[in-house]
């Protein structure tokens, strides 16, 4: 596959000089299988592009999952709600700026947060917070768009729903 | 001059006159004592402080940087991240806060500048000010709710609210030095500042709003007649004006002439924005064609013959885009003249030569009484030629188009909410065309998928052909502004409002930006209509709200009342107006719990937050006037829930429910400190999507005080609500239950079996009584506050 581009989903969301790395699926998959405390975070897109199953997939490896906006009615609709949480994202957010948040499981904060699925602004300027306010939290993006905000992104995928998948399982692949 | 000697007078003939006297050899004669003054009369930057540190600590500013660099001054550009502070010591921190006081200056200014404007304006139109009574009749005493709790003054006149200006706009001005580089660092301090500025912001609407009121007679008060809203209302078998903006004197001119010249059947008066809602409170002629959304889309689907434009929200590129389809444009405010030139003082012959031979795009006429006659003619005469052509794309054309896109993307990703344009044009080209059709209504009208489209599809114009027989249909009704809430009102519905029967008060405002089209406003209004909730709308998400209709075919403001009451929907009037909401919330603690208001804003913003259960929703923030209308609301003790594209305001402010030590206040009775849990659990708060925010609003109009049975009722349409938009009862429900008269009537065995069951508490099953869990207990006198200043009896 061609080294796909930098190009955020929005033209305008070039943030400054810190700019997410675009980064290879199976790398990214080594990313999530390091982290000690990992949340897979899932937006209101989750249902588009076959994301849904690929979230599940990962949750069945044991990454617990945040389902923000309505993401948690695609979750019941396949009836996989097994370690998958409803949480606002901006709620969710604000919590992890915080070293010593407990977490969705009360065990705390989370190392590392994974986005699939997102609303793209949405979760960039959230991605944004996580970046400049929460040095504890690393953030990965396995969406179909670039996300400058994040450390490690994909590229800019979103026009071929397929190749995008055979990366998401790459990735799911290192998990 | 003569001495007058000392004695009583009896002045033959003169007893009908009223004598004023406002100054005595230069003094200032003190306003009569209407109440007694409070602590903090027009308060300067730090007066509130303290009021602001309490809602700060429990709500902390949280930031999402939409620009990690700074560049406002020649120092600069800084780069500010990883903790980096700029060359003139600046956090990133701070700068979001510096941003966020930015924006609400701006804001802020836009509705002080609009009252000020419009009182020269009203004095030119109807003469001498302070022969303008403030006086809304029998059922408004108190008038100026806003002005008397900020500065102490009770204004009688039009000319009363001068000084209500002036002041505002020397903190106004204070505020804006402290953006300069070099001044504030503190990002607590910037927030402190942009509450200041957000309450600056709810003073200037009230005076603006309450101006306009007085000058042109607008109509208070519930049973307002139903207007048309809506694209389809327009009726080009008339010459149609389109009116633009806030700032409503011109299209009042404009009503004037087509009443008095007798043109309503030749001319029609359509509008976007709140000139459109504030002029139909002057006349009932003036239709809501839409809101800011839909303004390119009027113009470019042709609708308009001539265009009026004031202030504030309406395209800069609109000469432009009406010169695409051959209509001039009349600039009626200077603070928007797009180069053309000032005609006041011409001919109005010669002026509408100018504008209907198309010698000149536009001219600017600043004096709103010479817009009326210009405006009509230029669009009768217009009608004819514009006539003769097509606006929208032929049939022919519009397949061109279609076919000749090569589903690229880059429309999509110029697109703020990312629609797949290239997807449905290429559905269309296939003949089918509902893709298309219904990408109309989410798209926000902004123009710039059209300017990097490479094969140069006027994409507008595609959407508007295939959404032609929708936006056709766009017909619905709203009832006419109806400005404050009555003192009788207040006084009938203040209990039930305190004790938590009356849920809350919902109130949608602001612009839209919405990220999925306009229906989920209707969603919103009626999903909390229906529950019993009063519903107090302006502006944008007013008009929207207007356009849609139940399965009998009626809109929502025919199957609601709009009183101020359980299940009212009110058109509260435009952006100004929503002062009128801030209003409602104040005469409560004022009419019944008999506060006293005057000068006395950290007492009530304190009532209000622990007793009156109210949540705003700007669904389509897209302003920096939402910014500093979201503010004031957020310093007087109510929250406001935004819509996702919210988090490009970069600031919200949240509580934490599982930082216990965040909930505490005073119980006034003693002093002692008292957890009330997470309520109401966040002050401004950006949620995803509709599921999302119908759900949340409901929990953020509980209140520390609420009854038992009004906890209970908050309680079961949180529950309610979180079910049906999100599949399931809420995690944190068990936070906000006190005891067993808190739980949901209906199903009160179902809720302690799960508190049982599933969180561990202990129930005594014969008594049906909670024995073991609640951290939060209910004291039926206890009075909540966040002030010290307010214990009665310290404890010993
Ligand atoms: S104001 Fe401060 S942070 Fe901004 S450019 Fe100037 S020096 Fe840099
Ligand atoms: S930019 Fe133009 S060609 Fe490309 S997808 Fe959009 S409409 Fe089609
Ligand atoms: S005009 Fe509509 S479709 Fe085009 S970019 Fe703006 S919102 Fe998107």
């Amino acid at each position: 596959m061609a080294e796909l581009k930098m190009a955020p989903f929005d033209a305008a969301n070039i943030p400054g000089p810190k700019m997410g790395r675009v980064t290879a699926p199976v790398v990214l998959g080594k990313m999530i299988k390091r982290a000690k405390r990992p949340l897979l975070i899932c937006g209101s897109e989750i249902s588009e592009d076959g994301m849904i199953d690929k979230a599940i997939e990962i949750g069945k490896k044991g990454i617990p999952i945040a389902a923000t906006g309505n993401a948690i009615n695609s979750f019941m609709k396949k009836g996989y709600t097994d370690n998958v949480k409803y949480f606002s994202l901006h709620e969710l957010t604000n919590c992890m700026r915080d070293p010593e948040w407990k977490g969705l499981d009360g065990n705390g904060n989370y190392d590392t947060a994974i986005y699939l699925g997102t609303l793209y602004y949405y979760a960039s300027g959230l991605m944004s917070a996580l970046k400049n306010f929460a040095p504890h939290v690393t953030v990965l993006s396995i969406d179909r768009y670039y996300h400058p905000n994040a450390v490690m992104t994909f590229g800019d995928i979103w026009r071929k729903p397929e190749d995008y998948q055979s990366m998401l399982d790459e990735v799911i692949a290192q998990i | 001059m003569e001495k007058i000697k000392a004695g009583i007078f009896d002045i033959e003939g003169l007893e009908n006159v009223k004598i004023e006297i406002k100054e005595m050899m230069g003094e200032k004669i003190p306003e009569e004592e209407w109440a007694p003054m409070g602590p903090t009369p027009m308060p300067k930057i730090a007066d509130l402080r303290e009021w602001d540190r309490v809602l700060l600590k429990r709500y902390p500013p949280f930031y999402a940087p939409q620009c990690d660099v700074c560049a406002l001054c020649t120092m600069g550009k800084c780069d500010l991240t990883g903790n980096k502070r700029g060359a003139c010591g600046l956090s990133l921190e701070a700068m979001q806060g510096r941003i966020v006081l930015l924006a609400c200056l701006v804001g802020a200014s836009a509705h002080a500048a609009h009252g000020r404007h419009m009182l020269h304006d009203i004095e030119h139109m109807k003469g001498d000010l302070s022969k303008i009574p403030i006086d809304f009749g029998t059922e408004i005493n108190v008038e100026a709710p806003l002005t008397r709790l900020i500065t102490g003054i009770k204004p009688k006149t039009v000319a009363d609210l001068k000084e209500v200006f002036t002041y505002i706009e020397e903190n106004i001005v204070q505020l804006g030095d402290a953006l300069h580089t070099g001044q504030e660092g503190s990002a607590l301090d910037f927030e402190s500042k942009a509450y200041q500025m957000g309450m600056l912001d709810s003073l200037g609407k009230e005076a603006a709003d309450i101006a306009q009121m007085a000058a042109f007679n607008f109509p208070v008060g519930p049973g307002r007649p139903l207007l048309d809203v809506g694209m389809g209302t327009l009726d080009t078998n008339k010459a149609v004006i389109f009116v633009i903006g806030h700032n409503a004197p011109p299209a009042t001119n404009i009503c004037d002439y087509v009443i008095d010249h007798n043109l309503e059947d030749e001319v029609d008066i359509g509008g976007a924005c709140c000139t459109a809602i504030d002029s139909s409170r002057y006349s009932t002629i003036v239709k809501l064609a839409c809101s800011l959304g839909r303004q390119l889309r009027v113009i470019r689907a042709g609708l308009a013959d001539c265009i009026v434009v004031d202030e504030q929200c309406i395209r800069a590129d609109l000469l432009y885009q009406a010169q695409k389809v051959g209509t001039p444009v009349i600039f009626a405010n200077d603070k928007k003249m797009h180069d053309m030139e000032i005609r006041d003082g011409d001919d109005p012959g010669e002026i509408v030569k100018d504008l209907v031979s198309g010698n000149v795009p536009g001219v600017v006429l600043l004096d709103p009484l010479n817009v009326g006659e210009v405006a009509v003619k230029v669009a009768q005469q217009m009608k004819p030629i514009r006539r003769k052509k097509g606006w929208t794309l032929s049939d022919e054309e519009f397949k061109k188009q279609v076919e000749a896109c090569t589903n690229c993307g880059n429309c999509t990703v110029a697109c703020p909410n990312g629609i797949r344009i290239g997807d449905a044009h290429k559905l269309a080209a296939e003949g089918d065309i509902s893709l298309l059709a219904s990408q109309f209504d989410i798209c926000i009208g902004c123009g710039r998928c059209e300017q990097v489209c490479p094969q140069n599809i006027p994409i507008i114009s595609t959407m508007i052909k295939a959404a032609w027989p929708l936006i056709q249909a766009e017909k619905g009704k709203i009832r006419q502004a109806r400005g404050p809430i009555f003192d009788t009102e207040i006084r009938n519905v203040g209990a039930p409002l305190v004790l938590g029967t009356i849920p809350g008060i919902i109130a949608p405002i602001g612009c839209g930006n919405y990220p999925n089209g306009t229906k989920d406003v209707y969603t919103i209004a009626k999903e909390f209509g229906d529950r019993g909730y009063i519903v107090c709308l302006t502006g944008c998400m007013l008009i929207d709200t207007g356009l849609y209709r139940d399965e009998e075919g009626k809109t929502i403001f025919e199957t609601h009342p709009d009183v101020f009451d359980r299940g009212g929907i009110i058109n509260i009037g435009s952006c100004v107006s929503n002062a009128h909401i801030h209003d409602a919330a104040i005469k409560v603690a004022n009419i019944f719990a008999q506060r006293n208001i005057r000068g006395n804003y950290e007492e009530i913003a304190d009532y209000i937050l622990n007793r009156v259960g109210a949540c705003g929703v700007a669904w389509g923030a897209m302003s920096q006037k939402a910014a500093s209308i979201a503010t004031g609301f957020n310093r007087l003790g109510v929250p406001a829930v935004v819509g996702p594209h919210g988090v490009k305001y970069r600031r919200a402010f949240m509580g934490r429910k599982d930082r216990e030590e965040d909930w505490y206040v005073y119980d006034a009775r003693n002093g002692e400190k008292v957890y009330v849990g997470p309520v109401p659990e966040h002050s401004i708060i950006a949620a995803e999507t509709i599921e999302e925010c119908l759900p949340l609003m409901a929990k953020l109009c509980m209140r520390a005080a609420d009854t038992p049975a009004g906890r209970s009722i908050k309680l079961t349409h949180y529950m309610d609500l979180n079910k049906k938009y999100l599949g399931a009862y809420p995690d944190d429900w068990t936070v906000f239950v006190r005891g067993e008269t808190d739980l949901p009537m209906a199903k009160k065995a179902e809720f302690m079996q799960m508190l049982e069951s599933d969180h561990g508490w202990k129930i005594d099953w014969k008594a049906k009584k909670i024995l073991e869990g609640p951290t939060v207990k209910y004291d039926p006198s206890f009075d909540p506050t966040n002030l010290a200043r307010l214990i009665k009896h310290k404890k010993e």
